[in-house]
This record gives C-alpha cells, structure tokens and sequence, in this order.
C-alpha cells in the first residue's frame, strides 16, 4: 500500500522533489556561484583571481539578498500591524 | 609569430579572432567557444562549462517542461491563429472573434496560421523567458524540441492521458526558469565580452594570464 505512494522521481522529467519552503533557498546558492564565476571571468584581466573575486562576489550576493530579505520582512510586518 | 605557449593564440586563430560577428556566432552556437577562438582556453571553458551546467541544473530543477516554447501549447501542440464564431450582432451578420489554440474548434473556426508565423511579437511577447533562454544556442533549441516533445500525451491513443513529463508549478518552475534564463543572460555577456575583446586581440592588448 505504502509502496504505491512512493513518489518515483524521473530526472528532467520531473521537477526536483523538494516539498517544503526550508529547503528551496538553499537552490539560490549555486546560481550565485555561477553568477559570481562568469561575471569574474569576464572581468578579470588574469583568470588565476578568478577563484578568490567570485568567492568574494558570492558572499556579497548573499548578504545583499540577506539584507534585502530582511528589510521586505521588517516592511511586511510594519504593514500588517 | 612564433607561438611558444599553448595559451597564445596561432596564426589561424589570429585571423579568426579579427571577425566580431565570427566570435559571436561562436560564442552563441557553444557557449564560451568566443573565448576558445581568441585563444583563451581557461576563460573559454571556466564561462562554457559554468553557463552550460547553470543551464542544466534548471532542467533538473524545474525538470525540461520549465522551458515554455514558443509556438507550442501545454500540451505540446503547435498553438494556431484563428477566428472562432461569436453569434451573430445587431443586423443579422455572423461575428468572428480572434483565438489562439492547441486544438481548434472543427466547426465555427477560421485557421489564420501557426501562431509563431501570424502573431510572433505577440508570442514571444506571452513568454518572454524564452528569449533569454535562446542566447544559450542549438542547446536551449534541442531542449525547446525535448519540452514539446515530453508535453505531449503519454498514450497518444487515450485522448486525456497525463503528459510523458510532469510541469513543475511555483517556487521549483520559477527556479527552473530563473536558472535557465540567467544561463542564457550570462552567455549573451559572454558573447558581448569576447566579440569586444577581438579589437584588443588584433592589436595585442588582450591577454589571458
């Protein structure tokens, strides 16, 4: 019975089985790795600083969206009161 | 010039680094090959490697029918102009109203054409990640060719048989989207990068290190 409810997850054929809304920022990550990697790519003259600015590029994407998500949060409840 | 390092480009690549439009191409057909033409290997498949994997990882977030193809329906049938039958108006005279479907009416409907052919601004203009999701080349083409093809019926005889793959729907489909469309955002950078740096490679002021 309980077999029937597995839910049998086909890659590309079906959307990444992540149910619950803690998990899906964490996906955000990777995007701001690649971001971080072809924007310090195309910017740096040498590509052997390429590592250490999109490491750096990262955490700043990340404290900025951070930042950003707080200040909605603070502006949503300021609304709702 | 005698090519003493692997990174420095050779006399083929000089001529070809010369020609903008070239790169472009290059660059749109495989992302990061701009780079490789000019003879920057390391760039060329850090950007390549990174815009296809960001690509990829779309698909597998929001799975292939997160691209919203043009032309194509949910069900992935080509999308047709028409006009459909409304009633008839004050004087008598029969009405025709402008549609837009996957599967036509038999009766009551006038076919304009495929939908990309007769209206393409305003289609595109309905899936506007679609554009951004092409500057990624004949790959974001042969995924388009694998969401149509995956939307269809997974029985083609049962008329309400449930597509081959399923459609994601909120947080999942916008990161697949999201995912995919900034691959293709980054690789048009990388296209408008390398095809620059081509005036700087002919006079030798660009180089990788």
């Amino acid at each position: 019975m309980l077999a029937a409810y597995v839910y049998h997850y086909r890659p590309f054929n079906d959307p990444l089985p992540i149910w619950t809304d803690a998990r899906w920022p964490w996906l955000l990550l990777p995007l701001c790795i690649a971001v971080a990697v072809v924007y310090k790519s195309i910017r740096c003259k040498s590509m052997r600083r390429v590592p250490r600015e999109a490491a750096g590029l990262v955490i700043v994407i990340i404290l900025g969206m951070a930042a950003a998500a707080v200040a909605l949060a603070l502006v949503v409840r300021g609304l709702e009161r | 010039m005698t090519r003493v390092s692997p990174l420095m480009a050779d006399a083929s690549t000089s001529s070809l680094a010369k020609n903008p439009a070239l790169i472009a191409l290059a660059g749109w057909l495989v992302p990061g090959a701009g780079y490789l033409l000019l003879g920057q290997r390391a760039r060329g498949l850090t950007v390549g490697i990174t815009i296809i994997v960001l690509f990829f990882l779309g698909l597998l977030v929001g799975g292939v029918r997160a691209l919203d193809v043009p032309g194509y329906g949910p069900h992935g049938k080509p999308l047709v102009a028409g006009w459909v039958g409304a009633g008839p108006d004050k004087e008598g005279n029969k009405t025709w109203e402008p549609a837009i479907k996957d599967t036509p009416p038999a009766d009551d409907w006038r076919l304009e054409g495929w939908v990309l052919t007769t209206h393409p601004f305003e289609e595109i203009r309905a899936k506007p990640w679609s554009i951004a999701q092409v500057m990624i080349g004949p790959i974001d083409l042969f995924c388009d060719w694998w969401s149509v093809r995956v939307s269809q019926p997974s029985n083609p005889l049962v008329p309400h048989s449930p597509p081959i793959a399923a459609r994601s729907h909120s947080r999942l489909n916008e990161l697949g989207v999201l995912y995919t469309a900034v691959a293709g955002m980054l690789n048009l950078l990388a296209i408008i990068d390398s095809s620059h740096r081509t005036s700087g490679e002919a006079s030798g002021q660009t180089g990788e290190k």
